[in-house]
């Protein structure tokens, strides 16, 4: 792992008036990683993500994409980058059916200008047929379907376009077990074909066994960067509800290897 | 593959917005129809060709007004000063007129002025971060005091014969000689503001439906926070829909203007309401989202034709505001009970 990472976040700060959401975190990410991003609620983990994919202007640091600087003033530059978000909120909206909101802010056209609804349709289908073969209901809005199906569609408009950079903040809140086991299917395959992926999550078990590393906030801090075959979830838990390592900890890989 | 050869046809948004709305739509269309009936039956007058005309002419203004507030309404929004807006924009296409300038680009400037006080009031509300509410009230004022400000309150009139022409005209006006040298109205025509009302319906509908501002206003009202992440430039799109209104409340006082021949600097007191009242009553939500261009002209032509038959059965001007005051409130209201969870 030592060429240049694909994403670089340096010394990352985000005031809130006197909170402090995000203090003085780095954190990086390769091609074809998997990056569990882990820690309470309010730990400060949906800031950081959301400095990364440009919804949220940090009060300090410098991000680099492929070693190259960047500066995200709006979603549409992170996105142009191929940063691709899954927002815990989903970002949907409501009043739209699903092709419109896999599309939206980037809808298709016909030649005149007119938004190409047919075409829409058809990729709608094609690419949520792939995460869930009984998305039937395509011109319902989205407010009538399930907390699972808006989930597939959140999911679905993050991979469609040509995503280099995976963020899922808390994917699979919504889901029920089979839904799940999709997503770490889904995962698996994204990572396999060299995207990068920043999995974040309160719940270890989610992101325990598709993760390469992992890396633990507390109180807006960075407390750990684990390579996945050093630590225990009980080291993981005691990083997220103490903010260190048990005071016996030594890296569980190299423990076998001597 | 049946149903996505019909939704890249239709004009209509059936697919884009609950069931709800359709049967909005239908009740909207049903009391309607209760109206006209309801009037005809109350006076003998009501039913003719000559009443038929004025309420198209009334209706056009209101319609107008109808349209832009309908695009505001979508982004969650409200457009209060869309009468003062009539008003300044009447008095500033006769200024021009007054100036020199032939009727066209005459009431060109006009309408322009309209989409300058739309697209400031999108500024105030998008850059100052003003609610809307607010923001339009204060325009509210600005464009009465400048109307009343530079006409000095004085109606302007003698404009010419040709400015009265899209007021007062009519397609397809067959007038025949009669023997004794006065002339005998046989097919009184449509008249010019209703053309232009289903012109800027069609465009309305088209631009709400089939173009990417359209989606992006619907999707602005419906979740701001989710639209501005998805890319969609929240504030361009805002100012976009009050600059629209702005200009169709400019349009609407060519008409109105146009039609009595007089720049009417105190004309349009309370038109907002109207406009508001017809895109409620058509099925547009307050709280964003939701909204078409048809259930606003079933609203325009509701509350044209309540207050035309109002008029009609000598009804008093105050009862009148009593009766328009419920209706709205019960507008609104269905439109709360439809957003109860
Ligand atoms: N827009 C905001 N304004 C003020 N405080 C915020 C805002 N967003 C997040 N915070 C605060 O920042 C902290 C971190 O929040 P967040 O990143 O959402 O935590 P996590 O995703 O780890 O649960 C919390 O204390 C939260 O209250
Ligand atoms: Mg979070």
């Amino acid at each position: 792992m030592s060429q240049t990472p694909l994403v670089a976040m340096i010394d990352i700060e985000k005031h809130f008036g006197g909170i402090r959401a995000v203090d003085h975190v780095s954190v990086d990410l390769h091609e074809g990683e998997v990056v569990g991003l882990l820690g309470h609620n309010g730990a400060g983990k949906s800031c950081l993500m959301r400095i990364l994919s440009g919804a949220m202007a940090p009060s300090g640091g410098e991000i680099r994409i492929k070693g190259e600087a960047v500066h995200f003033s709006e979603p549409n530059d992170a996105r142009d980058m191929g940063v691709e978000t899954i927002y815990q909120t989903l970002a949907l909206a409501d009043h739209l059916d699903a092709p419109a909101n896999l599309f939206l802010g980037r809808e298709l056209k016909t030649r005149f200008g007119n938004l190409d609804d047919k075409a829409m349709l058809k990729a709608a289908r094609e690419v949520l047929a792939r995460l869930n073969p009984n998305f039937k209901n395509l011109h319902d809005p989205v407010s009538s379907l399930s907390g699972g199906q808006r989930q597939v569609i959140a999911i679905a408009r993050a991979i469609y376009f040509d995503t280099k950079v995976l963020i899922m903040d808390e994917p699979t809140a919504a889901l029920g077990p089979s839904e799940t086991a999709m997503v770490a299917g889904l995962i698996k395959e994204l990572r396999s074909a060299g995207i990068g992926i920043f999995l974040v999550s309160h719940d270890i078990h989610d992101v325990f066994d598709l993760c390469d590393r992992v890396v633990v906030m507390n109180k807006g801090r960075l407390v750990g960067s684990h390579h996945i075959d050093e630590v225990s979830k009980d080291d993981v838990l005691s990083l997220i509800v103490k903010g260190e390592l048990p005071a016996d900890w030594s890296a569980r890989n190299l423990k076998a290897a001597q | 593959m049946s149903d996505a050869t019909k939704s890249s046809k239709t004009f209509d948004v059936g697919d884009l917005i609950p069931g709800g709305a359709y049967i909005h739509r239908l009740s909207a269309l049903m009391t309607l129809l209760l109206l006209v009936v309801g009037f005809a039956l109350s006076s003998q007058a009501f039913f003719s060709i000559n009443n038929g005309l004025t309420i198209l002419l009334q209706t056009s203004v209101i319609g107008l007004l109808g349209i832009g507030m309908t695009m505001v309404i979508i982004t969650g929004g409200i457009d209060l000063s869309v009468g003062s807006v009539l008003a300044l924009s009447g008095v500033v296409s006769a200024l021009a007129v007054k100036a020199g300038l032939p009727v066209v680009p005459a009431m060109g400037c006009g309408v322009l002025a309209g989409a300058a006080c739309g697209a400031f009031n999108g500024l105030v509300i998008t850059r100052l971060r003003i609610p809307p509410f607010v923001a339009t009230l204060g325009m509210m004022l600005i464009a009465r005091g400048l109307a009343l400000q530079i006409t000095g309150a004085v109606p302007i009139s003698g404009l010419g014969n040709a400015f009265g022409i899209l007021g007062n005209g009519a397609l397809f006006r067959m007038v025949e000689m009669r023997p004794n040298g006065f002339p005998k109205v046989i097919f009184p025509g449509i008249p010019y503001p209703a053309i232009l009302l289903l012109i800027v319906a069609i465009a309305g509908a088209y631009l709400l439906h089939r173009r990417q501002i359209g989606r992006h206003i619907i999707a602005t009202g419906s979740n701001e926070e989710a639209s501005r992440l998805s890319g969609v430039r929240v504030d361009r799109t805002k100012l976009y829909a009050y600059t629209i209104s702005g200009a169709l409340a400019g349009l609407a006082g060519n008409v109105l203007m146009s039609r009595l021949v007089t720049a009417q600097p105190s004309e349009g007191v309370m038109y907002e309401l109207d406009a508001i009242a017809a895109a409620v009553i058509g099925g547009a939500s307050l709280s964003g989202g939701v909204g078409t261009i048809s259930g606003t002209m079933i609203g325009a032509f509701i509350i044209g034709i309540l207050r035309n038959g109002l008029n009609m059965s000598g009804v008093s001007a105050f009862i009148q505001q009593i009766v328009i005051g419920l209706v709205v409130i019960g507008a609104v209201w269905i439109d709360q009970i439809r957003n109860r969870p």
